[in-house]
């Protein structure tokens, strides 16, 4: 009995809580970064990076804040110039702090013109051309009045080495392209006979569905159906069907699905028919041209039975 | 002490059971029943490739598929609903190519006891236009 009165008290005595402190922030300029895009760093799309900084009011305000990348961002980078808050109807609303951002060769500056003492700014990078297949690094950077200086590191990002083409229309009887990324009809074909790589067509044949069909120009004549092929189009593309691949990328839908460099290099496409037939909307197709230098995704974003056309969007790799 | 020893005597002779295995560790049971009670055929978007359903002849132990026009049978994926107990040889691992329609693919359905085995055909017609 006497062991149990012990161990009660004990218990007791164990969860006595501390009292609670206020932290005591640091009476230093301070930063924080974030990076909030998702997925592979496509060429041509943005990386965007949430930088905030802070010091204590007596400390004084901010003066500047700064961005370097470890390659230069192509037009259209900016350092945000607006603090944002969320109003009750749930709308972000900005506040400018300073003059829109200027890019110098690898940097991107906001200077403030406002008295600030807490801001956080969006960085949008767009990514060159030239970074493909290179790493990417970041150091953001802010002074305050009072001359102290922080700064943050962000990175390595890798950057893919894929393409990325959106919305491209295709007709009956058109031809892609994927050395090209573009839809050429039969009038343009005459001077491309060797980057033909696939025929789109639509066709409604009582008994058997074949509506909207991915087919290489060289594929058995039966899935070419009163197809015009101008001479010397014979390439051998090798297509496998795809379902519930909705890149976010190429679909812009909810999902968070990302092809990524990865994907094309593991594909295994060596048994691959040359032809896919009965694509639908949001249907997919990988893609291997016949010289085995590209690989790529073609996505259905929209299939019009009636007018016998789509719209296609497409992420390719090169192989060689 | 005398009722740890106790309890652990009931322990040991509940465990002693015989439960026997086959080679692939699966339950050997009393069950004779030798039959496919569901087929299904899938392309490499996982999406059924069959126009209706499979037609399955227990009697002469045939699977008769009939498949879209176009299906490319080079990459299918076959799936098989066994009667309860029952295992297939070969066990489908993968992609399976079923393109030499002259020479049709077999599988064969082993019972429960693994005393009843069942060679099924898989006839695949293609449609035509």
């Amino acid at each position: 009995m006497r062991n149990i009165i012990i161990a009660l008290l004990l218990l007791v005595a164990a969860c006595k809580d501390k009292d609670y402190t206020v932290p005591v922030p640091k009476d230093a300029l301070q930063n924080d970064c974030i990076k909030r895009t998702l997925g592979p760093n496509l060429a041509g799309l943005n990386i965007e990076f949430a930088y905030a900084m802070a010091l204590p009011l007596t400390k004084g305000k901010i003066i500047s804040a700064q961005v370097e990348a470890s390659i230069a961002g192509a037009t259209g980078t900016y350092l945000e110039n607006k603090s944002y808050y969320t109003n009750g109807s749930g709308v972000d609303v900005g506040i400018q702090i300073g003059d829109p951002s200027v890019n110098e060769n690898n940097f991107t500056k906001v200077n403030f013109t406002k008295d600030t003492n807490a801001v956080t700014l969006r960085y949008y990078y767009v990514i060159p051309k030239e970074a493909q297949g290179k790493s990417v690094t970041f150091t953001f950077s802010a002074k305050s009045s009072d001359g102290e200086a922080v700064s943050y590191k962000m990175g390595p990002y890798v950057i893919s080495k894929m393409d990325m083409v959106l919305d491209l229309p295709v007709k009956d009887g058109d031809f892609i392209s994927i050395a090209d990324m573009a839809v050429y009809n039969l009038t343009d074909t005459a001077t491309k006979t060797d980057k033909l790589d696939l025929v789109y067509l639509f066709r409604s044949i009582p008994n058997i569905s074949f509506g909207h069909a991915l087919v290489s120009p060289g594929a058995e004549r039966e899935y070419l159906p009163d197809v015009t092929l101008p001479a010397g189009a014979n390439k051998i593309t090798k297509i496998s069907k795809v379902w519930n691949l909705r890149d976010f990328h190429l679909a812009r839908l909810q999902y968070g699905i990302y092809i990524d460099d990865l994907d094309f290099e593991q594909l295994k496409m060596s048994d691959a028919p040359d032809y896919a037939i009965n694509l639908k909307s949001e249907a997919g197709a990988w893609i291997e041209t016949a010289d085995g230098k590209y690989r790529a995704y073609i996505y259905i974003n929209k299939a019009d039975d009636a007018k016998k056309s789509a719209v296609i969007s497409m992420k390719r790799y090169m192989l060689k | 002490m005398k009722k740890l020893l106790f309890l652990l005597a009931i322990t040991f002779i509940s465990c002693s059971k015989d439960h026997p295995v086959d080679e692939d560790g699966l339950l050997i049971t009393s069950r004779a029943e030798c039959y496919v009670s569901n087929f299904e055929l899938l392309g490499v978007d996982f999406q059924t490739v069959r126009t209706k359903n499979a037609v399955i002849d227990t009697t002469a132990c045939t699977i008769d598929v009939t498949v879209f026009y176009g299906t490319d049978l080079k990459n299918l994926y076959p799936q098989f609903s066994l009667v309860t107990d029952a295992k297939l040889d070969p066990k489908i691992t993968g992609k399976v190519d079923f393109s030499d329609l002259a020479n049709p693919k077999s599988y064969t359905v082993i019972s429960g006891n693994r005393k009843v085995r069942k060679t099924y055909k898989v006839l695949i017609t293609v449609q035509s236009k």
